[in-house]
């Protein structure tokens, strides 16, 4: 009696562990999505930041353009480069929610994630670095901040920050939320 | 009091009958299952043994580095040495902000790298415990998202200074400011060097953290 009692709780925790770790991939494929939209958003804002001043001399027009600066070019590859991965990794994440005993493919995962974070993460504060030196600039080096001229491609292109520094806290919290699945076999 | 003690008597009398027969776990049997289990649990916690100390090395590695970072970054500067009635040309790393949050930034991470030392030994010690190394796991991958952005802010920053950039009008101060310009790539190498040992460090954690 008492060793069919203790099976059956035996069971039970590990229906209860399977049930844990399902919601945890559950968890990941929303994580996935809203990486996604965020990456992809800050891809096309950043491509679309683009301002011509309403006055012109006679031998030049004054644009701005986010091609215009090497870290914004870096910023939307690296976007769309990490948005395609997330995208080609979701057929992953539901096979985890089917089968969560995988494993070797969940570490396999943790190490790609690792480094589209990496890659997202310095593509992002590149930006950012850019974003900031053009509204405050800096005297020491003798560089005007280019904001107080073209606000709208300035707020544009701050704006496209938000969704990449979102995606990457989405990242963070999925190679951590994957680790804890490993550790709940 | 007494009811158990006969049962107990029971059970020690019946296994001792039952001895011959071999039942689900024997007497014979159980010893030889338990030390096949035994030198399983064995060689799987020599391998996760092996994954600790190789994470206590890449640990000091990213330690060695990540203050080499901060320590160049902070101690850049340079006079050049001419100057006008005025004002003398001087750069240091306080000028740019930028440098000022990728010192901050690295030295925190140098900070928790010591900090989670003893995180460490207490993995190698104890190689089946799982709550050290997820600890471990979660920290190191927040430290790579603050790593790599005092790395990538910098790297931009040292790149504007070596090009400059047409259309803003900005001058690449390194023309000038040669010294300063290579010790502070030489911060930002070294901080991404960190951030790949940082890298290497999560992805031994996660795979020690599997019960095969």
């Amino acid at each position: 009696m008492m060793k069919a009692v203790s099976v059956e709780s035996g069971e039970a925790s590990k229906a209860k562990g399977h049930g844990v770790n399902r919601g945890l991939s559950v968890f990941d494929l929303v994580l996935r999505i809203v990486a996604i939209v965020g990456t992809l958003a800050g891809a096309v804002a950043m491509g679309t930041a683009e301002q011509t001043l309403p006055f012109a001399t006679q031998l030049v027009q004054f644009s701005a353009q986010y091609d215009d600066f090497d870290s914004f070019k870096l910023f939307v590859i690296v976007n769309a480069i990490v948005c395609a991965y997330l995208a080609l990794t979701l057929p992953f994440s539901i096979f985890h929610i089917m089968r969560s005993r995988a494993g070797k493919s969940r570490i396999l995962l943790i190490f790609l994630d690792a480094i589209m974070l990496v890659l997202l993460t310095s593509g992002a504060s590149a930006a950012a670095a850019i974003v900031y030196l053009a509204h405050t600039g800096n005297t020491s080096a003798n560089w005007f901040s280019v904001c107080q001229q073209y606000t709208d491609f300035c707020q544009r292109s701050a704006g496209s920050l938000i969704g990449s520094f979102g995606a990457m806290v989405c990242l963070v919290l999925l190679i951590i939320f994957s680790a804890v699945a490993i550790s709940r076999r | 009091m007494e009811k158990s003690e006969s049962t107990k008597i029971d059970v020690v009398e019946t296994n001792k009958e039952k001895k011959g027969k071999a039942p689900l776990l024997g007497t014979a049997a159980a010893p030889a299952i338990v030390a096949a289990v035994g030198h399983d649990g064995h060689a799987k916690g020599g391998a996760k043994r092996g994954i600790a100390i190789f994470d206590l090395i890449l640990r000091i590695a990213a330690f060695a580095s990540a203050l080499g970072a901060t320590v160049a970054m902070a101690t850049t500067e340079e006079t050049l040495p001419f100057f006008t009635q005025f004002f003398q040309f001087e750069a240091s790393y306080d000028d740019l902000p930028t440098f000022s949050f990728f010192v901050v930034g690295m030295g925190i991470v140098v900070a928790y790298l010591v900090l989670s030392v003893p995180f460490s030994i207490v993995c190698i010690v104890r190689s089946h415990a799982v709550v050290p190394r997820l600890l471990l796991i979660i920290f190191d991958t927040v430290i790579i998202a603050l790593a790599t952005g005092a790395a990538g802010s910098s790297a931009a920053i040292v790149y504007l200074a070596h090009n400059g950039n047409q259309d803003a009008n900005w001058l690449a101060i390194c023309q000038q400011f040669g010294d300063f310009c290579q010790r502070a790539s030489g911060a930002v190498v070294a901080a991404f060097v960190t951030v790949v040992l940082l890298i290497l460090m999560v992805v031994i954690s996660a795979s020690a953290l599997r019960r095969h």
